[in-house]
This record gives C-alpha cells, structure tokens and sequence, in this order.
C-alpha cells in the first residue's frame, strides 16, 4: 500500500489527501494533517475522492457520432474526425465560429493548453469557462485578498451569503474553529443556514436587495461610525442616503436595529475577515454586491479587514489565470501589450488576441463547439433554450470523464483522465498553487486533458513542444506572470505556494459607487405570493457527474434527483400549509414569466414568503425572471413572485 | 503473563528477524511529515519516535473498498469468495488502536462470522508501543484504552532508557517471544518499576480534550438527553463522514456490484451510519430521516451500555482523530460535552 499525497479535486478550498494505492488501483483516501488548509480534514467529496478514479462509468475509448449513435473509435480516427470537423466550420464561417469552454475541474497546464489550443491553433478568441454565468472574475478579483488561514486570529467574521458548510466545507471547518476560541459570527444571507442559526447576529437578507443592504450597513459604518477615516465622505454619504438604516427598512428588509448591533460588533473587533460566497455572486445585482465588498476592506479606521470570494470548484481561480475567461489572455487583460509580446515568443507567432465572447454566447452563436470537462447544463438560467440550440451545434466536441448529458449530444467523446492519474497544478479559492500527482494508470485509452490538446495541436499541424505536464508548467511560469518562479519541483511540499491577489480595488468611493443604484427588489403580489429564489449554494453537487458516478457517494448526491425529480422547491413549513402542500409531492410552480413542475420540501431555513430552489434546478424551467446584468450582460436570475398550486 | 528486556542494540535485529517472517505494518512516515501505518521493508523505515498515526489499523482489516467474491453467470452460477490471507504483524503500534482492533473483533467475529474480516484478523499480531507523551487530539485516559495497556495486546513495548520492556499479552506473543529468546532476557524488576514511573508521567501529559464517557454513557442508557441536544450537534456538523471513517471502531459498510462481461465481482466500501442515504429504504422511507436521528443514533452505538455489553466494552478509544478529522464540531469530546449538560 503506497499513500500518494495529492489534492482534492472537488470544490475550491484545495485540501490536501491522500489516494491509497494498492495492485495500481486507487483503493481509498486518507487526510493530510500537514496540510495548512485541511488540517486532517475533509468533506463528503474529499473522503471520496479514490472513488472517482474507480468508477465502473468512466469513459475508456474514444466515441465518435455515426448516424444517431456514438460509436467507440480509435484515438487516431477520433482526432482526424475532430480536426475535419473543426476545420469543415473554419472554413466555412472562420474561426470565430468556434467556441471554446474550459473547465474548473481540470488543472492549470490543460486550462493553458486549451487556451494556446483556442487563440493560437484554432485561431479563436471565443473562450471562456463554462461556470462565467455565476461567478464574477473581475469582481471576485478586485476585492478578494484574505487568506483562509486570516479566519484563524479573525475575532469577527461577517458571512454574506450562503454557508459554506455545503460548498467549501473546508472554509467552514476553520469558522467552526473559531466560534469555538470564542470568535463571534454575524451572517447575512436569504436562509438561516447552520452557521447562522450559530451566528450572534443573523442579517435576514431580502432577495434582490442584497447590495442595498451591505450598503445600509457601510452607512452605518462610514457615516453613523466615522470609521472612514481620513477619506473625504462627502459624496459618499449622499450617495448612500437613501441606505441610512433607519428609514432604509422596506429597501433592504433590515430593521436600523439589525445593522446597528452588526455594527457594534465590528466596532469590537480588532480583526474581520468579510466572507462571500457564490450565491451573493449569483444573486440579481451579484456584481455590484460583490464590489461593494471592497469598500469593507477600504475603511480607514476600526478593525483591519480582509476579504475572502468563496470559490466553489476546484481550479476556477487557475483556470482564470490561464485565461479561461472572457477578455483574458494567460495571465493578462486582452490588449495588454506586453502580455501580446510574451504569448506570441512562447506561442511561435500571432493568435487570436481579442476579447472574445462570454460562455452564454459562445453557446447561442457559436457553430462547432469545442468543451473540455464542463457541462454547462447546469450554470445557465434557460438551460432548455439553450440545448435545443445545441442539438443545432454543426460540431461539437466533449472531453470529460463520465458521459455527461452534453457528451451524449457530442459529434466526438473523448476520455480523459482523472486528478488521480495525472500530474499537474490546481490553484485554490485564496491562490494556493499545488500539485495534483499521479497514482495510477487512466483506465482504458483515456489520456491527460492536456494532452489531447497537445496531440489536436499536432494534428492541427501546430505542434507545441511540452512533452511532459512539468514542461507546461515551465511555460506558464513564462507566461503568466503571477507564476513566475514556481515549478512543479518547487510545489512539493504540503500546500504548495501563495501566489499574490489582484485585489486592488479598495477605493471606498469606487465601491459605493457600485451601490449607488441599488435597486428596490421585486415584491411578491396577491396573484403570485412567493418571491421564488435560484440558490448555487443549494444542492451544489447534486446530480453533478463527477459526484454522481462515484460508486458509493453518489448515492448521497443522486437522491436529490429522486426525491425531486422535477426540481426541489423549498418553502417554510408554514407557507406549505397555507397553501396545502406536502413535502415530496409535485407542484405547479407559476410566474408572470412562465410555469413548470417541482417537488416541494419544507425547511424553516427559508423565510416565510420566499421559496427557495437550487440554481440548477432553476436553470431546467423557464419559471423565473431572467435578465441580463447591466455591469456584466450576463443572464441572471431575478427574484421572481410566484404562486405554488397543487400538482396534477 | 511474561515480561523480557530487548537491549536498544538489538532492535533492529529483530525488527530484522520480523520482516523476514512477515509483512511488517509499523508507523511510517511519509514525505509531508504526516505518520501512517504502513508496510515497512527495512527496520530504518520504522518511526518509532511518531506520536499518533493519521488513520487507524481498520483500514488492514477492513479496507476501505475490498472485492469479497467474483462470479460468473454463465451457463452455471458460480461464486468464489476472495480472501486475503497473509501473516501480518503490526508493530509499535498504539494501544488505543489495538483497542479498536479489539472492539471491532466483537462486531465481525462475533455470532455471525464476517469471513473477509477474519481471514486477515486471525493472522494478525499486534505489537504496540506505549506512548510516553499524549498528542494534542488524545484523550485514550476517558476511553480506557491506553497510553498503557493491562491486556488486549499480543505484546506491548515500553521505550526504557536503555531498550524495550516487551510485555506479552496472548498466546501469539508468547510464541513470538519464544521463536526470539536468544534476544531477550527476563525483565528485571527496576525495569519494571521504570515502565510504571513512564505511565504515570505519560498520563500527566494529556491536553485540552476530555470526554465525559461514563455521565454520556447513562444518560444515553436512558434515553435521558433532550432532542434539542441533537438538533444543536447537527447545526454543528456537516455530514462529512470523517469521524466515522476514522474511528477505529466505526464497521457501517455497503456493498455494490459491478458487472464485468457474464459475472462481474462484489466490492464492499466504507459507509457511515451518518450519511443521509446510509439507512434509506428502497422505497424511498428512510427511518433516520433527520440528521439529528442520525447523530443520535451513532452516540448511542458508540455509548450505550447496551451496545457496551454487546461488545465487551463501550465503542470510544479516544484516539481523538474525530476531533483532528471533523470539519465542524460534532467530534466525541464535544458530543459527550453536550450530552452531560444536557
Ligand atoms: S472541502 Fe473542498 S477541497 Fe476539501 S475535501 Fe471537501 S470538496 Fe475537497
């Protein structure tokens, strides 16, 4: 039996295991105790992480559409059926006509490659990552500078947005830690998950007004506290007006008295570390709200601050450093200069160099679409729309692990390997470059993601030269500058090494001025009682095919689709009486923007008047209001009054 | 039963001797500087100066995911068993492990024989080492399992200034001490005297964590502790499994089958008793529906006497890995800390 230290490859903390080896099969999974985040720990999906290396589901050979079926083919038929498929759109309709999606789940040097793959190969810049709908790079950036080791001596913690109990478990573990040394807890959020049934202050937060009230509470402590500082507060102040707790009441559904104890707290504390999670990202004014939080970070007097963005996969942060992301080359904004200069040195000449289309277009307009370990089924509002519109895609390529619902519309169905058969990089939600190492062989003819891009590139007749993942980190130590200096062999040790944030956004006008136009949130009507939300943080993983096929977890993952199979409402349990409704039965969900079917559970975590359901589950119906961000022209889902009538 | 000195320069040699004879599973340390019991090749492999191991010895006699039979559905149904037999000796292992050793022998060599478990069990020995300092996770004085041991071992070695003091606890470690005599020399009494001054220094060294087993043990008997203390435990954890998996008493599995042409093989996993799913029926009941019927359910396995009478002895070694392993608060020492208060 051999212990392979590696990383999770599951949600964004990046704890450290290990995979048990026995006779080249991956046969459990152990803690790290030396590990600076996970200390020993891990959640659900850590402690079953061999199972994914094991899965009897695993993709093996290579598929390839004949008529209406996928067919097992050879690698080489495989490749030559991708490049005549990409090549038939280039030709036709130019390269722009490509998509690309990159993936979270995979490391930094197959994101990379994948990017080179994109701009210099197929000559693309549409490329983006398959998660951009609900998660906010730009934002989450700007104003994201804590270390989750700042929990640790933080004597207050404010946790705007869900728990991460349910999506990063290892961030919760070290709140859970804290409360015990007596550290206090204020949340906010829509439902009074576990952390904020601990909490010693609870902000019910009212959907749809979540800037505007972090904005009430910067009033509080900008103008009420003077804990500006030096800064002149002028404008501020007017800006925020309408936001003064006292009167602010039926715009941010806090009561004066709410914000001002919240605001004593802070003013006790030496140190606050300011938590978000995805779900104040994925919320209707997601990237005002999340701007906002710089301004926590900007105060000039009271405690020191820092903020820590939540991110819920694996490698999101490294697959944006990579340049998985809209209007981002490896490393550096489209359009810088010296970014240009570095990539085409490295790249052997031009690439598509713009800022290319975000992931919901690239899937509306795009001819050939070219996905690598993503289903973007999941992380878009209107799913159904868009994947009838994919069943019209000329071409489309999936390279994944399991046959997701998207592989199975796919022209061509690659294997790749899993974390536990490749080496590589991953980098965690605080910037945390590790290494993932290998501890077995890929089942079947499945190959590393990176290189299959390495072997299209070939094919492509633009070979690159890396022969090795430790050689594509080489080049994005070269490329990206934020990597510069590291190297597989510099990453051994438990935890890895910190890269350094961009977080630079910490100009309090800048950010009140993302609340200035906060808006009134929409309200529930006599026709349509419940305001009906779209929690990410709901359900996260349920039915997500990297958990679901796992031979014994998945079982805890599946049930949710059981259970609810047309989609999980939750309500108070008192609503649920009111409207003489069962937990389990379906129900006809019904808004002014259209209706469908879900299975109710009751929960006194929601609020009365509100109905809360998983953002995936929500992207599978046309039930709630979409509308596109103003900051972003993302599609977001806004707070929608709904009835909830007895199902047929 | 009989006591030998081994001299400090012949540790090697019959660590040596050992590892001719056996697979040797001793406390290794991996290139993190975290200790796992592991198959060790050389006596340099041996960390002897480890404190705690991160997993318990559960994992060599119920792995985490084992094939228990092949079969085949061809023209006849065939079913072969698979057994892993081999000699193993664990050595310098902790008493609270041998403890939970002992724990799970009455759950899988008890009235109904687990076949799996007990092919590997039967050839085990288990030489532990007594620990002269307690980890910051420990709290083996509350759980009645070490840091020295009366019984319960084959042998248990004491570090004296000057070699090991062997105890010899069964039959096995008898016959073990026998095939080695020309090694060992009786123990003397002074050296005897030194292993109890050892024990009482090693039992001041205990930290922070306590467990309140005997107060949880009777108000868990009797029925005695309001839902409400539950329902705070499940605010206070996330479901994760870790103490379950760690412990090394914790036995829930699950079986699956995975086919393979005309046959295919059986595989039993870990499971935990914690696990929404782990007792939901196929018809979609589940009888612990709610994660606080849950958690009461796994306190009362661990606590209860009348689990304790089943198994000889009530199910925490205080080992402490559930309080290094939760990803909350709802480990052994808080549990029981909730539980007395009530
Ligand atoms: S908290 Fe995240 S990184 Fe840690 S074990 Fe769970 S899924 Fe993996």
């Amino acid at each position: 039996m051999a212990e392979i230290a590696t990383i999770c490859p599951y949600c964004g903390c990046g704890c450290g295991l290990y995979l048990h080896v026995a006779n080249s099969r991956v046969v459990g999974t152990a803690p790290m105790r030396a590990h600076p985040v996970s200390r020993g720990r891990l959640c659900l999906k850590g402690w079953h992480a061999h199972e994914l290396a094991d899965s009897p589901d695993r993709l093996t050979r290579p598929l390839v559409r004949r008529g209406d079926e996928l067919q097992e083919a050879s690698w080489e038929e495989a490749v030559s059926e991708v490049v005549r498929g990409l090549q038939g759109v280039i030709e036709r309709a130019g390269p722009q006509a490509v998509g690309v999606l990159g993936s979270a789940r995979c490391s930094n040097e197959d994101n990379y490659l994948l990017v080179r793959f994109a701009r210099a190969v197929v000559g693309t810049q549409n490329i983006d990552s398959g998660l951009a709908a609900y998660s906010l790079p730009e934002q989450i950036a700007a104003v994201s500078d804590a270390r989750i080791a700042d929990l640790d001596d933080a004597d207050l913690i404010f946790l705007v947005g869900a728990e991460p109990g349910e999506e990063e478990p290892a961030v919760g573990a070290h709140i859970y830690r804290a409360l015990q040394r007596g550290a206090k807890l204020v949340t906010a959020s829509v439902r009074r998950h576990a952390l904020a049934r601990l909490a010693a202050l609870h902000l019910p937060l009212k959907p749809g007004a979540e800037a505007a009230a972090l904005g009430s509470l910067l009033y509080e402590l900008v103008v009420e506290r003077k804990l500006a500082g030096d800064a002149d507060v002028t404008d501020l102040t007017a800006a925020l007006a309408d936001l003064k707790p006292a009167g602010a009441e039926g715009k941010t559904g806090l009561a004066a008295a709410l914000v001002s104890g919240a605001a004593d707290l802070w003013q006790a504390a030496e140190k606050v570390v300011v938590v978000f999670s995805s779900a104040l990202a994925a919320s209707v004014e997601g990237a005002r709200a999340v701007s906002a939080m710089g301004a926590f970070r900007a105060l000039g007097a009271g405690p020191r601050v820092a903020v820590l963005g939540l991110l819920g996969r694996c490698n999101l942060r490294g697959s944006w450093d990579m340049g998985v992301r809209r209007g981002f080359l490896p490393g550096a904004p489209a359009g810088d200069l010296a970014a240009e200069g570095r990539l085409k040195a490295a790249w052997g000449g031009d690439f598509a160099s713009g800022e290319g289309l975000p992931a919901w277009e690239i899937l509306d307009q795009c001819q050939a679409l070219y996905v690598m370990g993503d289903d973007p089924s999941r992380n878009l509002p209107d799913w159904a729309a868009r994947r009838a519109r994919l069943e019209q895609v000329k071409f489309l390529v999936v390279q994944d692990l399991f046959l997701s619902p998207l592989a199975e519309l796919a022209h061509v169905v690659l294997p790749a390997a899993s974390f536990a058969e490749k080496d590589g990089t991953v980098t965690n939600l605080e910037g945390r470059v590790q290494l993932v190492r290998a501890a077995v062989k890929a089942p079947g003819e499945a190959r590393e993601d990176w290189r299959i891009i390495a072997e299209l590139s070939r094919a492509f007749g633009k070979p690159v030269s890396p022969q090795s993942a430790a050689d594509v980190f080489a080049e994005i130590s070269q490329a990206v500058p934020a990597y510069a200096g590291l190297s597989h062999h510099s990453l051994q040790a438990a935890g890895g090494a910190e890269i350094g944030r961009d977080g630079a956004a910490d100009a309090l006008a800048g950010a009140i001025s993302a609340l200035r136009a906060a808006e009134d949130g929409a309200q529930a009507a006599e026709q349509f009682p419940l305001l009906l939300v779209a929690d990410p943080t709901l359900g996260t993983w349920a039915e997500e095919v990297s958990v679901s096929h796992l031979p014994v977890a998945g079982r805890e993952f599946t049930v949710t689709g059981k259970d609810y199979p047309d989609g999980m409402l939750v309500l108070n349990p008192a609503d649920g009486r009111k409207n003489d409704l069962r937990p389990g039965r379906p129900v006809e969900v019904a808004s002014a923007h259209g209706a469908g079917r879900m299975q109710v559970k009751f929960s006194p975590e929601v609020p009365e008047g509100i109905a809360v359901t998983p953002y995936h589950h929500a992207a599978r119906h046309r039930i709630m209001n979409i509308v596109a961000e103003v900051e972003t022209g993302r599609p977001v889902f806004a707070p929608t009054p709904v009835s909830v009538g007895a199902g047929k | 039963m009989n006591a030998y000195f081994l001299p400090r320069d012949r540790v090697d040699e019959l660590v040596g001797r050992l590892l001719r004879a056996a697979e040797v599973i001793a406390p290794k340390r991996v290139e993190t500087g975290d200790v796992f019991y592991s198959p060790v090749s050389s006596p340099g492999e041996v960390a002897w100066d480890y404190k705690t191991a991160v997993e318990p010895l559960k994992r060599f006699l119920l792995p985490q995911q084992e094939t228990v039979l092949r079969f085949s559905t061809g023209e006849k149904l065939r079913v072969e068993p698979v057994l892993e037999e081999k000699d193993r000796i664990f050595l310098a292992v902790r008493n609270c492990d041998v403890t939970g050793v002992n724990v799970l022998d009455a759950m899988f060599g008890g009235e109904i024989e687990d076949p799996y478990y007990m092919a590997r069990r039967r050839r085990a020995t288990f030489i532990s080492l007594a620990c002269l300092e307690a980890d910051e996770q420990c709290f083996c004085v509350c759980g009645d399992a070490g840091p020295f041991l009366k019984n319960g071992y084959d042998q248990q070695w004491t570090p004296l200034a000057e070699g090991m003091l062997i105890e010899v606890g069964s039959d096995k470690g008898q016959a073990l001490a026998d095939a080695h005599q020309d090694l060992l020399s009786p123990a003397e009494p002074d050296q005897v005297a030194e292993k109890l001054q050892l024990a009482k220094r090693a039992e001041e060294t205990f930290g922070e964590f306590r467990s309140y087993i005997a107060a949880a043990m009777r108000r868990l008997t009797l029925a005695e502790t309001p839902d409400e203390v539950w329902e705070r435990l499940a605010d206070h954890c996330v479901e994760c499994g870790g103490c379950t998996f760690l412990c090394p008493t914790c036995s829930c599995f699950t079986v699956t089958d995975r086919l393979e042409g005309d046959g295919g093989v059986r595989e039993r996993h870990w499971d935990a008793c914690l696990y929404n799913c782990y007792a939901r029926e196929a018809s979609g009941h589940n009888p612990r529906a709610e994660h606080s019927q849950r958690l009461r359910a796994r306190f009362f396995h661990k606590l209860s006497h009348q689990w304790a009478q089943r198994n000889g002895r009530h199910a925490c070694v205080g080992c402490g890995r559930c309080v290094v392993g939760c990803q909350a608060w709802a480990h052994m020492s808080a549990a029981t800390e909730a539980i007395r208060r009530g």
